[in-house]
């Protein structure tokens, strides 16, 4: 399987302030990528740096191949939803197809109409007086109708209620069952990922802190619950990503490498994906903290 | 991209081809009325110049409160249709799509930001220059019968509503209009600073920068009432009219103060006479030559009028230069609207 996103070092700066710092990533392609993360954590920052909304402070990327730039030949395979969702209010979303068509050269007329009409959508009135759902659902036919190859999509469900999230989610799934789709999107919202995606990037304090399919990564992190007295030997070839104690029991959440050894004082458990995602999230917090 | 420009912006051009038509609608009606009227004059004091004169037809034309109302109108359209333009097509034209993050749609379709940035620019400044020439074409044939009476286009109010000056601002006020936006991305604060440096520029180039474009001719004459007056030829544009001592110092406030003793005197004599509170042009006794004894006696001491004026045949030399400059301006305000939109962030 191809690579279609690949990062090294990537970092942005705001003035003194790194939004995203040394950000690696790969995104295989045809993979349904969930990025996560807490706010301000530069999940929308990577996410505009690959559609070349905004021009890295350092490191590289590849897209699809190619260095994101504001150029058609690069714009051409590449869907991006951004996360306020914008449209043109007093334009209805007959104007938008017709838009699309203007300034994209491939272009499914037939298909982004067909959708909108399943999904009842009317086409002439302003998109300003369409429901948040309904305002998704266009922009994301929008991006569709291009026929990307990888579609970026930012925090596209967190404003909407859940039954317009799960339209919005059921109509992405079917995209991606149609085939030769890439898909990285963000969100905080981790049941919802959970639902759609197959890998997972973390990101957390400007740094990713996970990158790897979803399958892996349970198969490699474990939960283990023991007594407190043994916290300080867990055992050979494992990290510590998060940890709790009580007066007398200690829990850790550990990523295991190959061949790794654990004491006999543990009782393992499988975490869930979430529980991992949190597990990293907390320990970028603390690391922030320090 | 131009289907779709015109989609987006159909309303503001529609209004804006309205506003033009209802000024058009007050200009056309009476710039023939206008013209009527005057020939009428002309032919009745060539008939009949025991009655009416041919002289002074500024004075007796066109001096009704109706008439006043035309022309404010015409003031205000002139300097008010550009000026609009630059607001309401200037400044939100980037300004708006920053606000509601539609420029994130547009550059992710499959164009560069670079050629959705020209074709809105140019939309926007073809606009402009259109509207421009227009309006002037209108005002200009409007203002024929009052310039033709009045023999004056250089003055602040005529100059900038006719020639080359509204094509210029309306072109120059959209640039800024969309440079303000690309820079603050606020439609209202654009709007506001838009509208500050037209009224910046406007005060600045009628009493400071315009006077500047040639050097004024200067002309002196000797105190007197008429003197200085007739030397200076009809149209011109008057910069200043001062008297000055005889070390060339120009004078201000009373002359009564720096005048010699003698003539104190007389112009206290005249006071007494005339009621007059020290001022200089009180009737006096006349003196034996017939002269005025104040304005002799001020001419013996070296006292003398002087006046410096751009005359009229200056007048599209003006407009070039003025108009040459916003012209650069608005070259300048072009290139900063397209670091501004292509080298920062989205």
């Amino acid at each position: 399987m191809g690579i279609a996103i690949q990062t090294k070092d990537l970092g942005k700066r705001y003035g003194s302030f790194w939004a995203l710092e040394n950000c690696d990533i790969i995104v295989p392609e045809g993979s349904v990528s969930a990025l996560v993360g807490p706010n301000g954590a530069g999940k929308s920052t990577l996410l505009k740096l690959l559609i070349g909304l905004s021009t890295a402070s350092s490191g590289q990327s590849q897209v699809l191949g190619k260095q994101p730039r504001q150029h058609g030949d690069f714009l051409a395979d590449i869907g991006y939803l951004a996360q306020e969702i914008p449209l043109y209010k007093s334009l209805n979303a007959a104007d938008h197809i017709a838009m699309g068509k203007h300034l994209n050269e491939r272009w499914d007329e037939e298909f982004i109409r067909k959708r909108l009409e399943d999904l009842k959508i009317p086409l002439d009135r302003p998109v300003g007086k369409l429901s948040g759902g309904q305002r998704a659902q266009v922009a994301l036919a929008l991006a569709l109708a291009k026929k990307p190859k990888l579609l970026l999509l930012d925090e596209p469900v967190a404003a909407l209620d859940p039954l317009a999230r799960h339209d919005f989610l059921s109509s992405l799934a079917q995209a991606v069952a149609e085939g030769g789709l890439t898909v990285v999107m963000s969100s905080h919202l981790l049941a919802d990922l959970e639902r759609v995606s197959d890998h997972v990037i973390v990101l957390a304090a400007g740094k990713t802190q996970l990158c790897d399919d979803v399958e892996s990564v349970l198969k490699s992190h474990k939960l283990l619950v023991g007594p407190r007295e043994h916290a300080k030997n867990l055992g050979d070839g494992i990290s510590v990503i998060h940890e709790t104690h009580t007066a007398k029991q200690s829990t850790f959440l550990v990523r295991t490498g190959k061949g790794a050894k654990l004491t006999a004082h543990w009782q393992r458990h499988e975490p869930n994906i979430e529980e991992i995602i949190l597990a990293y999230m907390g320990q970028a917090k603390e690391g922030e903290a320090q | 991209m131009n289907w779709f420009l015109w989609r987006q912006h159909r309303k503001q051009f529609l209004v804006f081809g309205i506003l033009l038509a209802l000024f058009a609608a007050l200009l056309i009606p009476t710039g023939i009325q206008y013209w009527h009227t005057y020939q009428q004059a002309l032919t009745n004091c060539a008939q009949h110049p025991a009655v009416y004169s041919c002289d002074d037809l500024t004075d007796t034309l066109f001096t009704s409160q109706a008439d006043g109302f035309v022309r404010i109108a015409v003031v205000l359209g002139t300097f008010g249709l550009p000026i609009l333009v630059g607001l309401f097509i200037g400044s939100p034209l980037l300004a708006k799509e920053y606000e509601e993050g539609t420029n994130k749609l547009a550059w992710t379709q499959t164009i560069s930001r670079r050629k959705w940035l020209t074709t809105k620019l140019a939309w926007a400044l073809g606009f402009a220059l259109l509207y421009g020439i227009l309006l002037t074409i209108l005002v200009t044939w409007w203002s024929n019968t009052i310039n033709t009476i009045a023999l004056n286009r250089f003055v602040q109010g005529h100059f900038e509503t006719q020639g080359l000056m509204p094509v210029a601002y309306s072109v120059f006020f959209t640039a800024i209009g969309f440079t303000t936006g690309a820079w603050f991305r606020k439609t209202l604060l654009a709007l506001a600073i838009t509208f500050a440096v037209f009224v910046v520029c406007m005060v600045s180039f009628a009493n400071w920068i315009r006077p500047l474009y040639m050097t004024p001719v200067t002309v002196t004459a000797p105190m007197g009432p008429n003197d200085l007056g007739g030397k200076i030829p009809t149209g011109a544009w008057v910069l200043r009219r001062d008297i000055v001592d005889k070390n060339g110092k120009t004078l201000n406030g009373d002359i009564f103060f720096v005048a010699p003793p003698e003539c104190q005197q007389i112009i206290q004599q005249a006071d007494v006479r005339g009621n007059g509170h020290g001022g200089i042009r009180v009737k006096a006794v006349p003196s034996p030559n017939g002269g005025d004894p104040i304005d002799d006696c001020l001419n013996k001491a070296g006292f003398h009028q002087i006046a410096k004026y751009q005359p009229s045949y200056r007048y599209w030399e003006f407009q070039e230069i003025e108009s040459g400059i916003y012209l650069g301006m608005t070259a300048v305000a072009v290139a900063t609207t397209y670091w501004l939109v292509l080298k920062r962030d989205a």
